[in-house]
């Protein structure tokens, strides 16, 4: 469905993204892309939109209105009522259209109809391009931080909604977010970048297995487990977590036992992807800074 | 091919979205309707009363081109340089409504208000002020360079906003180039006989100095040389269409999702 080859992209003296082994989108993919800030998460959807200056090759067998989006900045006529901007956009009739009917009630948005674009809230802005893309219902899709600057309540609800829409569809998704939780709802494939490259792209399964074994069991990070931590293998994790990595059921059984008889609490996870991603990049960096930067980042 | 035609909703959409704008309503209807009824009492006291109906014929015919520059140059600019400063154009756009479709659908918009524009001002003029009524030639000639003048203005207006992107620097530029037509082409009460010759050699360039200057004198018929009315217009629509051609140039996005795969 889309190919990316050879992508660079330069904001003057400055690599913005770089991507030189060929990352390949296929129908029904569910992508989320991640990384840190000045990752270059929205310059690859910039980039695959065409609203970005690039070098290199992006391939696909979609025509331009088959593609819709969710940029992180959506903006409209101020003066408009909204009613009008979607029927505009959907070329539709509200009152004869019951799937966007259906859409416009599950997100709660009767009563921004009428409204004026400039009089909507942040949380209503959004949920406004939300129900526009999603009843455009194209083959493929991108989400550039759908969520963010929404307070929890919010974001759980625009995420269910999306789930719900999407399910047992084979529209392709491309989700950029910072928030891991709601990427382990929706997307079975990472694409993780850092400082404008590729670290890892594949699907969640392979992805966790190479960087994080077949188990992790996530404790807390206090004096108790790090004591208990030094009999096992672990990863990298965030500062306030301990992660401890099991390779076979057998280690798994043992681990649990253990936890158990020493009484901690613990969670046990094949998909997480906060770690998956922090090991990923500290495994795929040190390869190419030595080492130092695992250091560093332990540190 | 793709049709460029809109449909009727966008371009019942693009008419809200106009009428939501203050500079169009205002400089676009009342000020050319309300200067044309205050200006006459004042020009007509000192002239003769055989000079009267010539006066009033000249602003009637001048300030109808107040019409189109007030809406095509100034509101449009003013409006859709607020939107192109908030990327609505690339978010329509990435929705798949192609910027050429948005573009007619604006036109079409714009021509309609005008037509509602010039009705309102051609009947309250025609009941306020004491108007001879001109000849059939004329009043063809006159509503088609009136509407000639707002394609241009508004191909102007699209072409700056386009280039510029910002909205403080596009209105600047229209309301400059606005204020300078009104100048130049005998628009506040300078005729351009009365211009300095440099100023005169530019104005001539431009055809509402043609219309202010030369339709009174056709009012009733008789002949009229229309090659420097019509190469003025070809200069103004060429200069329109070269900002066109910029904007577009500026504003496209790139070509790599297009290409297929086979």
């Amino acid at each position: 469905m889309l190919t990316i080859k050879d992508l660079r992209v330069t904001y003057g003296e400055q690599i913005a993204l770089s991507i030189e082994e060929p990352i390949v989108i296929e129908a029904g993919d569910r992508v989320g892309i991640i990384g840190s800030n000045g990752a270059g998460k929205s310059t690859l959807v910039k980039s695959i939109l065409g609203i970005t200056k690039y070098e290199g090759t992006i391939l696909t067998n979609l025509r331009q209105e088959e593609i819709s989006v969710h940029l992180q900045q959506n903006n409209y006529v101020n003066t408009m009522p909204v009613k009008y901007i979607i029927e505009m956009v959907l070329s539709v009739n509200i009152k004869k259209d019951n799937k966007l009917q259906e859409l416009i009630s599950y997100f709660n948005f009767e009563g921004c109809l009428n409204k004026k674009y400039a009089h909507l809230s942040g949380g209503e802005k959004q949920r406004l391009t939300i129900i526009l893309v999603l009843r455009k219902d194209t083959p493929l899709v991108f989400f550039d931080e759908v969520t963010s600057g929404l307070d929890f309540e919010t974001r759980q609800k625009l995420m269910q909604g999306l789930i719900k829409w999407y399910d047992g569809k084979n529209t392709t998704l491309c989700m950029v977010s910072h928030y891991y939780e709601e990427l382990e709802q929706l997307v079975n494939k990472l694409l993780i970048l850092e400082k404008g490259h590729v670290i890892a792209y594949g699907t969640r399964e392979e992805l966790f297995y190479k960087y994080c074994g077949k188990t992790l069991y996530i404790l807390d990070n206090n004096d108790k487990n790090k004591e208990f931590k030094k009999q096992f293998k672990s990863i990298l994790a965030p500062e306030h977590l301990i992660a401890l990595t099991c390779d076979t059921e057998e280690e798994e059984r043992n681990l649990t036992e253990l936890l158990i008889h020493a009484n901690i609490d613990y969670k046990r996870s094949n998909s997480d992807i906060e770690i998956l991603s922090i090991n990923a990049k500290a495994q795929e960096l040190a390869k190419v800074e030595g080492g130092s930067f695992v250091e560093n980042f332990v540190a | 091919m793709k049709t460029l035609l809109p449909n009727k909703r966008m371009i019942f959409y693009e008419l809200r979205n106009l009428l939501g704008n203050f500079f169009t309503l205002f400089f676009g209807i009342a000020f050319p309707i309300a200067f044309s009824i205050l200006m006459p009492s004042i020009i007509t006291r000192d002239l003769p009363e055989n000079a009267q109906s010539e006066a009033i014929i000249t602003v009637f015919v001048t300030m109808s081109m107040v019409i189109p520059m007030a809406v095509m140059l100034l509101g449009y600019a003013a409006n859709y340089a607020q939107e192109v400063e908030n990327d609505v154009p690339l978010r329509l756009d990435l929705f798949g409504i192609q910027p050429k479709k948005l573009f007619v659908a604006k036109l079409i918009a714009h021509l309609i208000f005008i037509t509602i524009a010039f009705i309102l001002y051609f009947f309250v003029d025609w009941i306020v002020l004491d108007i001879k009524m001109p000849n059939t030639k004329m009043i063809v000639l006159w509503i088609s360079c009136l509407y000639l003048l707002a394609i241009i203005f508004f191909m102007i207006a699209h072409g700056i906003t386009t280039i510029v992107k910002k909205f403080g620097i596009t209105f600047a530029v229209t309301m400059l180039l606005y204020f300078s037509f009104m100048i130049l082409c005998g628009m506040m009460g300078i005729t351009v006989e009365q211009l300095p010759k440099a100023l005169k050699n530019v104005a001539l360039l431009l055809p509402m100095s043609y219309i202010s200057k030369d339709f009174v004198g056709i009012w009733d018929g008789g002949s009229y040389n229309y090659a420097p009315l019509i190469q003025s217009f070809l200069f103004l629509a060429a200069i329109a269409g070269i900002l066109v051609l910029l904007g577009i140039r500026k504003s496209k996005r790139t070509q790599g999702i297009y290409q297929k795969v086979e």
